[in-house]
C-alpha cells in the first residue's frame, strides 16, 4: 500500500502546513489588530486608510499576492526571498485583512452603552478600552479568528505553487514518483482527507468556544 | 531604485481582454451553478429525512474544510483516472462550482432559517403548491437576508478563479504569471492585474449594494461580510 | 455630601448651587434638541425631570456628564465649567454618578467587580478596601447575596441596584438617573424606587428623569416639566401635579396620571427595547 510507504512523509508535510499557517496567523493577528483598531478610529483619514488596506488585500487573490511577494520583491528590491518567507508574508497579508474585519467586528459588538457607562465613571479613554471594551470584544473575536486560521491553513496549500514543500507539494511529489500508477490518486485523496480532518477539528473547536463564550443577555 | 516601467506591459495587453473574459466567464458560470446546487443542498439540510440531511451536511463540511487547490487537483487528475477527460476550463469550472456550492448552501440555509414558520403556513393556507410557495413567498424573503453574503460569495468565486491557472486556464492570474516570466517584470504585471481584480470585486460590491437598495429599499450597509 | 435635613424653600436660594445650568443649547446637526435650558440644583436637593418622550431629557443628562458637547450656554458643576472637549471632564465625571435606563452593567464582570472596577482603576483605591466598600453598598441596595453573580444571572431590578451601587462607589456629589425603572418588570420597580428614596433621605443630591409620578411627588423637592427642548414649568411637585400654571403641563400630567394611560405607558416601557 502506497499510504504505508509514504504515510510518514505526508504527516511531515502536514506538520509543515500547520507550522507555516500558524506563523502566518500570528503575524496576521498583529497586523490585523492594528488595522482593525484603525477601522474603528474616530479620525476619518485613519479609518479610510485602514479600510483601503482591508479592501485591497481582500480584493486581490492570494495566489496573485504570492506571486507578487515571491517574484515581484525579488526584482524590485533585489533580494531573494525563500519560498517559505514569501509564502509566510503573502499568507500573513491576506490573513491580516481578514483579521482586521474580525477585530473591527469584535470592537463594534460592544454596545455604546458600555463605553458610556465606563466614561461616565471617569475612566480615561485607554481605561475604557482596556477594562471594559476589549475584555468583551475578545470573546466575540475568538470564534471568527479560528475561522481565519482555517482559511489561512487552506490558503497555505498555494505555497506549493512556488515550490514550498508543505502537505500539498509533498502529495504532488509522491504522485510524481509513482507516475502512472493508480496510487497517485490515492495520495491526493489522502492529502484531501488530512486537510479536511485538521480543518474540521479546528472549526469544531471554534464552534465550541463560540457556544461557551456568548453572554446570556 | 527600481525603475518602474509599465510600458514593458504594452505588448502583452492584447492578450488581457481574453484573460479577463475567461475570469469573468468561469466566475459567472460557477456562481450560477453553485447557487442552484446550494439551494438544493440547503433544502436537503432542512429535510425531514435523516439521509438527505446527512448527505448535505457531509458535503458542506468536507468541501468547506478542503483547500480549493486540492479539490482542483482531485478533479483535474482524478476524472481522467475514470476515463473522463475534460478541458482545463471544464475541470476548473467543476472544482470552482463544487467549492462554491458548499458556501452557497450555508448562505441559503441561513436565509431559510430567517423565514418564520408562519410564512409557510400562510402560503399553504392559501392553497399554493410547494414550488409556488418557494418561488413567490419564501425565495424573495431569503434573498432579502442573503443578498449581502451572496455578494461576498461572488467575490470569493472571483478570488478562487485565480487558482484555475493551475489547470492551465488562461485567466487573469495566468496572464500575470506568463507576462512576468517573459519580461521579468512581475511588479508591473501585478499592478495591471491588481487593477483588474479591484475593479471586478469592487464592481460586484457596488452592484450588490445598488441592487439591494433598489430591490429591498434597505440601506445596504456597505460591509461585505 | 450634605447631611443637613431636607428643608424645602427657605435658605436654599442663598446657598451655592452644586449645578448651574445657564441657557444651554444642544443641536444635532440642524435639529435643536435643547433650547435655552436654565436651572440650578442645590446640594441635597432632589430634582425630578418629567416630560414627553423625545424632548431631550436624556440628552440633557448626557450634556451635564460631558458625554455630549453643547452649542450654547454653560453648565457649571461644583464651580467648574463642564466642557466635553476638555480633558478635565474625566475628573469631573468621577464626581457625578450616572444611572442608565438599560443599566449598562459590564457583562464580563461580576456584580462586585462591576462596582469595584472604577474605584480600583480610576481612583487607585486598594482592592481590599474597594471590595469592603462595595459590600457595604450592596447591603445598602439589599443585594449582599448577589455580589458574585454575573449581570446575565440577575433580574432587571437587581441589575439596576448594582448600577446604583456602582455609581455610589465613586462617592459622587451628584447622582443622575435616566428613567431608571422604565426597562424593568413592574414587580421589580418598587425595589429600585425604595433604594432611591433612601438615597434621597440620606441627603444625596439627585437629578432624576422619570415617569414615576408617585415617586416624583413623594421624593422630589422640585419638578421640572420639559417639552420640546425647553423647561416649561419649574416648581414643587405638588404644585405641578395638582395646580399646574401652564396648559401643556396640565395636559401632560393628566395623560400620565389617568390610570389607564399610566398602565399602558408602563407596559410599553417594559416591552420596549432598552437601547
Ligand atoms: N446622537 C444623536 N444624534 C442625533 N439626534 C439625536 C441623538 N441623540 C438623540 N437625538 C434626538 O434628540 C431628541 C431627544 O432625545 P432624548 O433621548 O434626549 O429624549 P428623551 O426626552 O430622553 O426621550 P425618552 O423619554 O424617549 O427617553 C430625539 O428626537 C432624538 O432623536
Ligand atoms: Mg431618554
Amino acid at each position: 500500500m502506497i499510504l504505508l510507504e509514504f504515510g510518514g512523509t505526508l504527516l511531515r508535510g502536514l506538520g509543515i502546513t500547520l507550522w507555516i499557517s500558524w506563523l502566518a496567523l500570528l503575524l496576521a493577528a498583529i497586523i490585523g489588530m492594528i488595522v482593525g483598531v484603525g477601522r474603528t478610529s474616530r479620525s476619518l483619514p485613519i479609518r479610510l486608510i485602514a479600510q483601503i488596506y482591508t479592501e485591497f488585500f481582500r480584493s486581490i487573490p492570494t495566489l496573485v499576492q504570492l506571486f507578487l511577494v515571491f517574484f515581484g520583491i525579488t526584482f524590485v528590491f533585489n533580494i531573494n526571498l525563500s519560498p517559505f518567507a514569501a509564502a509566510t508574508i503573502a499568507l500573513a497579508l491576506e490573513g491580516s485583512a481578514l483579521m482586521s474585519e474580525v477585530v473591527r467586528g469584535g470592537i463594534q459588538s460592544v454596545g455604546a452603552g458600555q463605553r458610556e457607562a465606563a466614561r461616565s465613571s471617569g475612566m480615561r479613554a485607554w481605561q475604557v478600552e482596556l477594562y471594559v471594551v476589549w475584555p468583551q470584544a475578545i470573546r466575540v473575536m475568538v470564534p471568527p479568528a479560528v475561522g481565519v486560521y482555517v482559511s489561512t491553513l487552506k490558503a497555505s496549500a498555494l505555497a506549493s505553487v512556488i515550490g514550498y514543500v508543505e502537505l500539498m507539494q509533498t502529495g504532488l511529489f509522491i504522485r510524481e514518483s509513482v507516475r502512472g500508477g493508480p496510487g497517485g490518486l490515492t495520495v491526493l485523496v489522502a492529502v484531501a482527507v488530512l486537510y479536511v480532518i485538521v480543518n474540521f477539528t479546528i472549526s469544531q473547536l471554534g464552534a465550541a468556544i463560540e457556544r461557551r463564550s456568548s453572554f446570556v443577555h | 531604485m527600481y525603475d518602474f516601467n509599465i510600458e514593458a506591459m504594452y505588448p502583452f495587453f492584447d492578450k488581457l481582454p481574453a484573460a479577463i473574459w475567461t475570469t469573468v466567464e468561469i466566475s459567472f458560470l460557477a456562481t450560477i451553478f453553485s447557487a442552484i446546487l446550494g439551494i438544493f443542498l440547503a433544502l436537503m439540510r432542512r429535510s425531514d429525512r435523516l439521509m438527505l440531511r446527512a448527505i448535505a451536511t457531509t458535503y458542506v463540511e468536507i468541501i468547506r474544510n478542503m483547500p480549493l487547490l486540492v479539490l482542483l487537483y482531485l478533479v483535474f487528475f482524478g476524472l481522467p483516472a475514470f476515463g473522463i477527460v475534460l478541458s482545463g476550463f471544464l475541470s476548473g469550472l467543476i472544482a470552482l462550482t463544487l467549492n462554491s456550492a458548499a458556501f452557497m448552501t450555508e448562505i441559503f440555509r441561513a436565509g431559510l432559517i430567517a423565514v418564520p414558520k408562519g410564512q409557510y403556513e400562510a402560503a399553504r393556507s392559501q392553497g399554493m403548491t410547494r414550488s409556488r410557495m418557494y418561488l413567490s413567498v419564501i425565495l424573495p424573503q431569503i434573498l432579502r437576508v442573503s443578498y449581502a453574503p451572496l455578494g461576498n460569495q461572488i467575490i470569493g468565486v472571483i478570488m478562487g478563479s485565480s487558482i484555475m491557472m493551475i489547470a492551465t486556464v488562461e485567466e487573469v492570474t495566468a496572464w500575470m504569471n506568463n507576462t512576468g516570466a517573459v519580461t521579468y517584470r512581475y511588479f508591473e504585471a501585478f499592478v495591471v492585474v491588481a487593477v483588474v481584480y479591484l475593479v471586478l470585486c469592487q464592481g460586484t460590491n457596488l452592484l450588490r449594494n445598488l441592487l439591494g437598495r433598489l430591490i429591498f429599499k434597505s440601506v445596504a450597509a456597505g460591509g461585505r461580510w | 455630601m450634605s447631611t443637613e435635613p431636607k428643608s424645602p424653600g427657605n435658605g436654599r436660594a442663598q446657598q451655592n448651587p452644586i449645578l448651574r445650568v445657564e441657557g444651554v443649547v444642544k443641536r444635532f446637526g440642524e435639529n435643536t434638541i435643547l433650547n435655552d435650558v436654565s436651572f440650578n440644583v442645590q446640594p441635597g436637593e432632589v430634582v425630578v425631570i418629567v416630560g414627553p418622550s423625545g424632548t431631550g431629557k436624556s440628552t440633557f443628562l448626557r450634556c451635564v456628564n460631558g458625554l455630549e458637547d453643547i452649542q450654547g450656554g454653560r453648565i457649571v458643576f461644583e464651580g467648574q465649567t463642564v466642557n466635553a472637549r476638555s480633558r478635565k471632564v474625566i475628573a469631573l465625571r468621577r464626581r457625578i454618578g450616572m444611572i442608565f435606563q438599560n443599566f449598562n452593567l459590564y457583562p464580563h464582570l461580576t456584580a462586585v467587580e462591576n462596582v469595584t472596577i472604577a474605584p480600583i482603576k480610576v481612583l487607585r483605591e486598594p482592592r481590599d478596601s474597594a471590595k469592603e466598600r462595595a459590600m457595604e453598598l450592596f447591603r445598602k441596595v439589599r443585594l449582599e447575596h448577589r455580589a458574585s453573580a454575573y449581570p446575565s444571572e440577575m433580574s432587571g431590578g437587581e441589575q439596576q441596584r448594582v448600577a446604583i451601587a456602582r455609581a455610589l462607589a465613586m462617592n459622587p456629589s451628584l447622582m443622575m438617573f435616566d428613567e431608571p425603572t422604565s426597562a424593568l418588570d413592574p414587580e421589580t420597580v418598587g425595589d429600585v424606587l425604595t433604594v432611591m428614596e433612601e438615597l434621597a433621605a440620606d441627603g444625596s443630591t439627585m437629578l432624576v428623569v422619570t415617569h414615576e409620578m408617585a415617586f416624583a411627588d413623594h421624593v422630589g423637592d422640585r419638578m421640572l416639566f420639559m417639552d420640546g427642548g425647553s423647561i416649561i414649568e419649574d416648581g414643587p411637585p405638588e404644585e405641578l401635579l395638582r395646580n399646574p400654571k401652564e396648559e401643556r403641563t396640565r395636559q401632560f400630567v393628566n395623560s400620565v396620571l389617568r390610570p389607564d394611560t399610566a398602565r399602558r405607558r408602563q407596559s410599553n416601557g417594559a416591552a420596549a427595547d432598552p437601547g
